[in-house]
């Protein structure tokens, strides 16, 4: 492998991206960045949620313009305007969220857009679908991507999907492939096979760009790796000549999060209780299996684990968002479990959803109509069945005051038109202000920056010396030890551990999310 | 976006001030059809303006020439506010249905059904004027809200696309009812149903005023009523705001506590009701009997005369107005101008296709805007 590095790196540069910048309402995303990529290496592009890394090389990629600065592919000055312009240019990109037509074959989905054509007594034209599902089978054997060309998407698998998109690339001949985060949804098992690959990619010449931000997957395979903090490029680094902890610190930069002063727990009686939850997914997959665990008063309870294993719709299933397979949920010692969603909120249950722009909010109502979504049935926004708009607008401008909600076009402005970190402040308002005794928050800081972070963990630290029971879960490992005082880890819909916050290590949790260490 | 206004050429500065685009973008639409149109009656070699005039004529906004015994402006006017009436019920249901995010195209057969029903309990009963009229209205309610809620209960409960649940309910109404018609209600000369009693009729007929006779519709007052209600029950009730938390986004609005099946199928009983008023005031107002084997057009129209209003009630109150005009001075504009009545019902077509554009006109213009303001 060393060897392979040594014989594919060139001092050509592939691509030069220099002094680009690029704004969107409310924030800069990246600002004035310069990187310059070398044939045939991998390059990582590291940062924190929210650093700009996609932002940047969604640009090079054709999806959005920079607002300043050029691009240059092998020594040439390009605009790269569409997606098909960065196609020509053998730029390929694997999204983190996929783009596949769910009822198309493997390789129907492969050749999309360029398929080999042949003419039916020589002038009716048709796709050629058998030369394309062999030229699939070869391709996925030479680079180990093992895959069955007649198979629908929609039976896929993540990995196997993520292998599709990875082969589409290939089958266009791109030479520059771009991997956005492509671990976040992978096993351990999973990844390791697909850092593999990568380095086979390598090897044949391919010009990686890897956009992570776990450090061991640089350290395990990337050539040189440049760092982005807040939009701004803080360093390329030689990847073999650095340590992770110092790529660490680059990463989180100088503004290290603020340890959010957390006075001492003072638990009280059970609010939230499940016992033996059991949920499906639409497809009738068992997603959580048999989970059990309850949250006092004044006691954030976290709940740990990879993205996709069961955390979510442990919230869903509690708020009543998604049907109860078997189990019981009990609120105050009242049974939930069947209960439509709107006696729960009644009940006592605030939620903040993980996807806050198609659950959280309705982008196309107002600021104030939002901040109301939950209330609206209720003194004094309405009454009878006649809404109160001037309670609404009041009631908008109290919360914008005490919660430092930024919307350009003030209460009757479109959510749609605010910052990603101002929805996220809308939705905690409005449901902190609920006053609920159970408040579930699912990944609250994501793509927020570190002040609206800083904000949002504060107002968490209240809610629970206020003695609500909180329940947070989160993806990022450093928000469930900062802020838990119990720590729930899940693995494959399965709780694998509950302990006490105090009597156990990251180390540990990350284990255990990883499903190494049973319980 | 709302810097645009400082900069850019006045007219796209007119057209690009989004708080007033609801107005202004239909406006836009019809502006490019009567352009359109303009064309077309230059190349027949005739003049637009007096072709346009005669519409207007012929369906009483401004005075004709002369006038037959015992008819005016006036009458002309009125008559078309009794064909009028029909399609703003139609597309306030078509609005309705809009804003809770559904689609119904089965107006025609709601229509149909409900103008049958009160056609046969009430137009062939001897009741007196005081009960058979109200008894149609109630009728046309309910028989429409039915039709509308099976649709809803069907997307709600079997998860039945309403387009497809609503088409074949057309298909199944049109039949149907044709079936009745022919064999038990038939009128052996007008091949139609039998014409209906004078009191269930909704439009008062020949109602003499100085030395006029003219035709009064109840109804209109009714539709108009109904649109300002509606109006305030989506800006300011309860179900209304519901509803159009449904119609953008179902997710969100089961998070916040809200039923969609409840909703759903009460937006599609509202919209059902409406189509119903529309049936009764249509069957039993415009016209006084069936004719079998044919779906009228009013449900159809109604979809792009609602676009064309921006779905709001009170604009679709104007957009009616606009087409049943157009498509009502077609005959006289024919016989005046020498062009033929077909003219008008392309012209009609015209607006009405540039009016299902609107999103798109809407769209280059913010584009066009957004485009001189990056310069």
């Amino acid at each position: 492998m060393e060897e392979a590095r040594v014989r594919m790196k060139t001092d050509e540069y592939i691509v030069e991206m220099k002094n680009i910048t690029k704004r969107f309402p409310g924030v800069v995303a990246n600002d004035d960045v310069s990187i310059s990529i070398k044939k045939g290496e991998v390059f990582a592009i590291l940062g924190e949620n929210g650093a700009g890394k996609s932002t940047l090389m969604s640009m090079l990629f054709g999806m959005y313009e920079p607002d300043a600065g050029e691009i240059f592919v092998r020594g040439e000055k390009v605009k790269i305007d569409s997606p098909n312009e960065a196609v020509r240019l053998d730029i390929g990109m694997v999204h983190q969220h996929f783009k596949l037509v769910e009822n198309y074959t493997v390789s129907e989905s492969i050749v999309l857009g360029i398929e080999p054509i042949k003419h039916l007594l020589g002038v009716i034209p048709y796709v050629d679908i058998k030369s394309a599902n062999k030229a699939v089978q070869e391709l996925s054997q030479r680079y180990g991507l093992e895959i069955e060309p007649t198979k629908k998407i929609e039976d896929l698998q993540v990995y196997a999907r993520q292998r599709v998109e990875i082969l589409k690339m290939l089958y266009r001949e791109a030479e520059i492939l771009i991997f956005d985060e492509p671990t976040a949804v992978l096993t351990p098992q999973e990844i390791d096979y697909l850092l593999g690959i990568i380095e086979k990619l390598r090897e044949s010449g391919k010009t990686i760009i890897l956009i992570t931000h776990k450090l061991e997957e640089i350290k395990r395979v990337a050539d040189r790796c440049a760092i982005l903090n807040r939009g701004k490029l803080v360093d390329v680094l030689d990847v073999e000549t650095t340590s992770t902890a110092e790529m660490a610190r680059l990463m989180v930069g100088r503004d290290v999060l603020m340890e959010v002063d957390k006075p001492k727990a003072q638990f009280g009686e059970e609010v939230l209780i499940v016992e033996n939850l059991f949920v499906e997914d639409m497809n009738h997959f068992a997603v959580v299996k048999d989970v059990s665990f309850s949250v006092r008063r004044g006691e954030i309870f976290a709940i740990a684990g990879v993205s996709g294993n069961g955390q979510v719709e442990v919230a869903d299933a509690i708020s009543g968002m998604l049907p109860i397979k078997s189990g019981k949920v009990s609120l105050n010692g009242r049974d939930i479990t069947d209960l439509p969603v709107k006696e729960r909120t009644d009940a006592g249950i605030s939620y903040i959803p993980e996807d806050r722009q198609s659950m959280g909010l309705i982008l196309d109502l107002s600021l104030a109509e939002n901040l109301v979504l939950k209330s609206y049935h209720d003194a004094p926004y309405s009454r009878g069945e006649i809404l109160n708009k001037d309670a609404f607008l009041q009631h908008a401008k109290e919360m914008i005051e005490a919660y430092d909600i930024r919307s350009g076009g003030g209460a009757t402005g479109m959510v749609r038109q605010m910052s990603g970190g101002n929805q996220q402040k809308a939705i905690v308002g409005r449901e902190i202000e609920l006053g609920s005794d159970l408040m579930i928050f699912v990944q609250p800081t994501r793509g927020l920056d570190i002040g609206a972070i800083t904000g949002i963990r504060e107002r968490m630290i209240e809610q629970r010396a206020a003695g609500k029971a909180i329940l947070l879960i989160s993806l990022e490992l450093d928000e469930i030890m900062a802020m838990a005082d119990t720590i729930g880890v899940m693995y494959s819909g399965e709780m694998q551990k509950i302990t006490s916050a105090d009597d156990i290590t990251s180390e540990e949790v990350g284990e255990y999310m990883m499903g190494v260490k049973h319980a | 976006m709302p810097d645009s206004n400082r900069r850019g050429n006045p007219l796209l500065r007119f057209f690009g001030n989004q708080r007033w685009q609801f107005i202004t973008i239909p406006l836009v639409a019809i502006l490019m059809s009567l352009i359109t149109a303009s064309i077309i009656v230059l190349i027949l070699g005739k003049n637009p303006l007096t072709t346009f005039q005669s519409l207007l004529q012929g369906s009483g906004f401004i005075p004709k020439p002369n006038y037959a015994n015992f008819k005016n402006v006036f009458t002309d006017f009125v008559d078309t506010v009794d064909a009028v009436t029909p399609m703003i019920f139609a597309s306030l249901a078509v609005a309705v249905a809009f804003h809770a995010g559904l689609f119904n195209i089965g107006v025609s057969g709601q229509m149909l059904l409900s103008g049958f029903v009160a056609t046969i309990v009430v137009g062939y009963s001897p009741l007196p004027a005081v009960l058979a009229k109200p008894l149609v209205i109630i009728i046309g309610i309910i028989v429409g809200a039915l039709v509308g809620g099976l649709i809803g209960f069907l997307k709600y409960r079997f998860n039945i696309n309403e387009v497809v649940a609503a088409i074949m309910l057309n298909y199944i109404i049109q039949y149907t009812i044709s079936f009745f018609i022919n064999t038990r209600y038939v009128d052996p000369v007008s091949r139609q149903s039998r014409v209906i009693s004078s009191a269930s009729r909704l439009t008062l007929l020949n109602v003499p005023y100085g030395d006029i006779r003219m035709r009064i519709p109840i109804a209109f007052v009714i539709a108009i009523l109904l649109a300002i209600f509606l109006w305030f029950f989506f800006a300011k009730m309860k179900p209304g705001f519901e509803m159009k938390m449904v119609g953008l986004n179902q997710v969100a609005s089961r998070y916040a506590g809200v039923r969609i099946g409840k909703t759903l199928i009460m937006a599609m009983m509202i919209s059902g009701a409406l189509a119903g008023l529309a049936g009764v005031s249509y069957y039993l107002g415009f016209f006084s009997s069936i004719q079998p084997n044919v779906l009228t057009s009013v449900g159809f129209d109604a979809i792009a005369v609602s676009l064309l209003g921006n779905s709001h009630p009170i604009g679709v109150i104007f957009s009616s107005w606009l087409i049943t005009a157009l498509s009502r001075g077609g005959t006289y504009m024919s016989s005046m101008v020498g062009i033929r009545y077909e003219i008008a019902a392309l012209i009609v077509g015209l607006i009405l296709l540039f009016s299902a554009m609107s999103q798109f006109i809407r769209q280059r213009i913010n584009a066009l805007i957004s485009r001189s303001d990056r310069r």
